[in-house]
């Protein structure tokens, strides 16, 4: 008897042992019922499911279909040229657009072909065996640069190519799946990446990282072999000037003339341009001391011969310092850093020079670097002053002063600018100390009783870099000092490099209505150039004029030239350097206006010019 | 460990086996809500056993022994020679206090010797997810926890549970065990399996899943039921649990039962939260893999129980009234399949419930269940 209907007499039965029939009726046909609501969910569930079911298989082919075009189109739309063989015979099942270019044929015509009715026999027959190779190991195939056996691309182009083998769901090989891509544009840029990378651009010399590698192989050898060598540091005089004077193209050119010159002299030594104008030079081992100094003094003639490219002529110069490995240093940075100071010291001498490296330059490089140290606390420390040198008419009218500063060092006493000033223009510093000179100075101006003028320096540096102008009308605001009464003193320096950008801020900086000055005339070479393109409020003639007119007569002409030229422009002219009488009187007689110098006064501490500014000087002392 | 099984019905009142020698410390009940309201079986419970901790509630039908019935109301009286209880209660003020509930509580059973705990809760605005996680925050994933939420036959209207009180609404119940020589074992398993595709849950809203493949589900269900049986929903839904897999826990397999149906919406209300995005699928069981499976959850059951036990064993079934709608008359095979793997040797009580809480033998992380049954032994080893 089922379980079931056994339970149901059980539960139909009372305790007498009758059994009720209606209730078991009941249980019996609610128990069929059940049954038939549980088979008709089954079936009902199972019809549903296989129609859902195959709704998602549907949805799912749909999707691998999708799936299939976006990676189709990938595959003919990529610049490498894909394909696809039957494993067994070779036969092109597969191509893609890249494909057919470098085949050189539409896809019509090499698909359900073999590499036999295809290419030429010898061709052919290494497809074969390579496509044999790959289906045979299963391993992948891999060609690198390798140059193109077939196809319309050109027998120039070099490629990588790659064979793998695909199986199919049983493990037999069904594919041959191959991918052929042109390297030819990045092998040769890879290439010329590299030489560039221990080139220099422009004379195609070794650079200052293949001199620096070269360096330590020759100092390893040279231990090894106890060998000796000279390491040159040379540096090219006056480059400067031909950039400043021709531009940069014939520089350029000059440059790559000057460089071909170093290494025809050379005699097959290491030759490596590391800089603008700096050059090094590697000597072979074992080369007598005064060999060494010939070659150099060689090389410093062949340069000092004038330059000529494309009808321009130069006169160019070479400095040359020499260390040599092992005297004077047995590694790179000792032996470059006493080359270089060997070098200071030529151009230091009257550059066109050759110079031995000695201990004692080696001290003077110590100490300039220990100036410049020095140098960056002294703003801090207070130890810069500003000194004041009067400017007065030819008739002795005072009329303003140059604010000129000096560094009081603690233990060195007064350090004079020329040496202190290029240091800072090299480290920056410069900016910094402009800035607190011209502050200063318009501080001091601003609390004078009379209304007299200030003149003030400015470094190139401080006009290439950082916001001069801003920085010059945040000074005026806070010292209340008229701008009328701040003359400015530039160089041409300021104007070579960049032209454009120094004219337009000496604009802004008149338009504010201080006066421009400049400065050391007649020493440079394109003054009048400059004259031309900005309207400067006055000409300061350089002093070393002013010293020689007793002496030479051509000074004379010159200051004479120049002062007839100032107004013939109508811009008024300062003589600097004034100390005697007589230069005076000439100087008034050919009519230039303002004079500074010793015979005026030197440049004090302005205490010392309390009467001149309009200051009385007992009530200042006790007020 | 001693039991004294009682139980009461309308015609002759309480009736029980042997009086225990000693005065038990704890006496379990199971009831129908309108069987237990009032108080009265409680009264007379705690006029039996002054002294005694008295735990109950009302369920979906009585399981005991072979039999289910709705009419009696079943106890257990039990007396153990080491082992120490406790209980505790809290009247649970809203579904969101669900998980600081389960702290509450947790925190006044925690003790370095609590060898296991035994919730009954409230089964209609608990979520009991939460709850466990509130427990497990406090007493840690190792510490066994079973139990089961209180049913209210099939009308859903209110549930109630006691604890050494009258059975109220909005109670949780839970029973701490202490001691070494306890013996706490427990097993868990469904018996459904999943067909059909595996479906995403594209929207949903805590318990409530607005859409399912962008459909709402009650098209779905419906098209399953047909028509007619639809109409029964949410009682005819339980013919088709969910399975519940989500991608961060792929261990975590959770079966989940229609509660509420939303006809004008077109959702449907599941007894526990359903996350956004989750993969679910369909179930579904005929009689004997229902049976299979409750016989599964009890040879885990006594599998797990330690060989070295003495005195008497007890075996609290918890089932699901989920499970009883679907299997009918049938409804017995799967505590006669229980009672096959358990032995005769093993007391049997229990109900049918809103929710089942065990943890399952793939994670051993405690959780709610919809659709399963899960056995709970107690026993004490020598001291």
């Amino acid at each position: 008897m089922h379980r079931l209907l056994a339970r149901q007499i059980k539960q139909s039965t009372d305790e007498s042992g009758q059994v009720d029939m209606t209730r078991l009726v009941e249980l019996v046909s609610a128990a069929y019922e059940e049954s038939d609501r549980d088979r008709r969910r089954t079936d009902r569930a199972i019809k549903l499911m296989i129609e859902e079911l195959e709704q998602t298989h549907k949805r799912s082919e749909q999707d691998l279909s999708h799936a299939r075009e976006f990676l189709d189109s990938i595959i003919e739309n990529i610049p490498i040229a894909v394909f696809a063989k039957d494993a067994r015979d070779s036969r092109y099942i597969l191509l893609n657009r890249a494909g057919e270019d470098y085949y050189g044929m539409p896809r019509e015509e090499m698909l359900g072909k073999t590499p036999e009715q295809l290419f030429p026999a010898d061709i052919a027959r290494v497809v074969n065996e390579q496509d044999r190779g790959v289906v045979d190991t299963g391993t992948p195939m891999f060609l690198e640069g390798h140059l193109l056996e077939v196809g319309v691309n050109g027998h120039d182009r070099v490629v990588n190519s790659r064979k793998l083998l695909v199986r199919d769901g049983n493990g037999e090989p069904q594919y041959l799946v191959g991918v052929i891509e042109d390297v030819t544009e990045r092998i040769t840029s890879e290439a010329r990446i590299s030489h560039l990378a221990h080139h220099d651009a422009l004379t195609d010399l070794p650079n200052r990282s293949a001199f620096n590698q070269t360096l330590n192989g020759r100092l390893e050898h040279a231990q090894e072999a106890s060998a000796s060598f000279a390491v040159l540091s040379l540096d090219l005089d006056r480059f400067k000037d031909v950039n400043d004077v021709f531009g940069h193209p014939v520089g350029d050119m000059m440059m790559r003339a000057a460089a071909e010159r170093l290494v025809a002299e050379a005699d097959g030594a290491f030759v490596a341009r590391i800089g603008g104008d700096e050059f090094m030079i590697l000597m072979p081992d074992d080369i007598r001391r005064e060999d060494v100094l010939s070659l150099a003094e060689r090389l410093v003639e062949a340069i000092g011969t004038e330059l000529e490219v494309d009808d321009y002529l130069s006169h160019v110069g070479l400095s040359v310092g020499i260390a040599i490995y092992p005297d004077d240093g047995v590694d790179a940075a000792t032996l470059l850093a006493n080359a270089d100071s060997a070098l200071y010291r030529a151009k230091r001498e009257g550059r066109g020079r050759v110079c031995f490296f000695e201990t004692e330059m080696d001290r003077e490089l110590r100490d300039r670097r220990l100036l410049q140290h020095d140098l960056r606390q002294a703003v801090e420390q207070n130890q810069l002053l500003v000194y004041f040198q009067p400017q007065a008419r030819m008739e002795g009218e005072i009329i303003g002063f140059e604010a000129l500063v000096r560094w009081n060092h603690p233990t060195r006493g007064i350090v004079p600018p020329d040496q202190f000033i290029p240091l800072a223009e090299e480290n920056g510093l410069i900016i910094e100390i402009g800035e607190w000179v011209l502050r200063e100075a318009c501080r001091e101006a601003a609390s004078w009783p009379r209304p007299l003028q200030v003149a003030v320096n400015l470094s190139p540096v401080q006009f290439q870099a950082g916001d001069l102008e801003r920085s010059i009308h945040q000074i005026l605001l806070e010292t209340g000092l008229a701008p009328t009464r701040l003359e400015v003193e530039i160089t041409e320096g300021v104007l070579i490099g960049d032209f454009t950008r120094a004219l337009s801020l000496l604009r802004r900086l008149k338009a504010l209505g201080i006066r421009i000055a400049m400065d050391d005339f007649g020493t440079g070479y394109s003054s009048l150039s400059y004259l031309q393109s900005f309207p400067f409020d006055k000409i300061k003639i350089d002093r070393s004029f002013i010293l020689n007119l007793e002496a030479t007569p051509q000074s004379a002409e010159i200051v004479r030239a120049v002062l007839s030229l100032a107004h013939a422009l109508h811009i008024p002219v300062v003589a600097e350097g004034v100390e005697t009488e007589v230069q005076r009187a000439f100087l008034q007689s050919e009519a230039c206006e303002e004079m500074q110098g010793y015979l005026i006064g030197r440049p004090e501490p302005i205490e010392h010019y309390f009467e001149l500014i309009g200051i009385n000087v007992e009530r200042r002392r006790y007020a | 460990m001693q039991i004294q099984y009682r139980h009461w019905n309308a015609a002759h009142g309480w009736r029980g086996g042997n009086a225990l020698r000693e005065s038990p410390q704890l006496v379990l009940y199971f009831g129908s809500r309108e069987g237990l309201a009032g108080g009265e079986r409680y009264r007379e419970l705690r006029s039996f056993y002054p002294d005694s901790h008295i735990v109950g509630c009302s369920t979906g039908g009585q399981i005991h022994g072979d039999d289910i019935a709705d009419d009696v109301i079943v106890a257990v009286a039990l007396h153990f020679a080491t082992t120490q209880v406790r209980v505790v209660n809290e009247t649970i003020e809203s579904r969101e206090a669900s998980r600081l509930c389960g702290m509450r509580f947790a925190r006044q059973l925690a003790a370095p010797d609590l060898a296991g705990v035994f919730v009954l809760s409230e089964g209609l605005s608990v979520n009991g997810n939460e709850l466990i996680a509130g427990v497990t925050e406090v007493l840690g994933p190792d510490l066994l926890v079973t139990g089961g939420l209180a049913g209210d036959g099939t009308k859903m209207e209110q549930t109630l549970v006691g604890a050494d009180g009258e059975p109220q609404p909005n109670r949780i119940a839970a029973i701490g065990f202490y001691g070494a020589s306890f013996r706490f074992a427990h097993g868990c398993a469904g018996g459904w399996d999943v067909f059909g595709p595996r479906r995403k849950v594209t929207k949903s809203d805590g318990p409530v899943v607005l859409e399912l493949d962008g459909e709402p589900p009650v098209d779905l269900y419906t098209r399953y039921l047909g028509e007619e049986e639809a109409a029964a929903m949410p009682g005819s839904g339980l013919a088709f649990p969910l399975r519940i897999h989500d991608e961060a826990e792929p261990e975590r397999q959770i079966v989940r039962s229609v509660f509420a149906v939303d006809r004008d919406a077109g959702t449907l209300t599941f007894a526990a939260d359903i996350p956004e995005g989750c993969t679910a699928q369909l179930m579904r069981a005929n009689f004997d893999s229902l049976a299979a499976g409750a016989g599964e959850a009890g040879r885990q059951a006594r599998n797990a129980l330690a060989d070295e036990v003495v005195g008497d064993k007890l075996a609290i079934l918890v089932s699901c009234t989920g499970r009883r709608k679907v299997m009918g008359q049938r409804t017995q095979d799967e505590l006669d399949a229980v009672a096959a793997e358990l032995g005769d040797d093993v007391t049997r009580i229990g109900f049918y419930s809103y929710g089942e809480i065990a943890p399952p033998a793939a994670t051993g992380r405690c959780e709610l269940h919809n659709q399963t049954m899960t056995v709970t032994m107690i026993a004490e080893a020598a001291a």
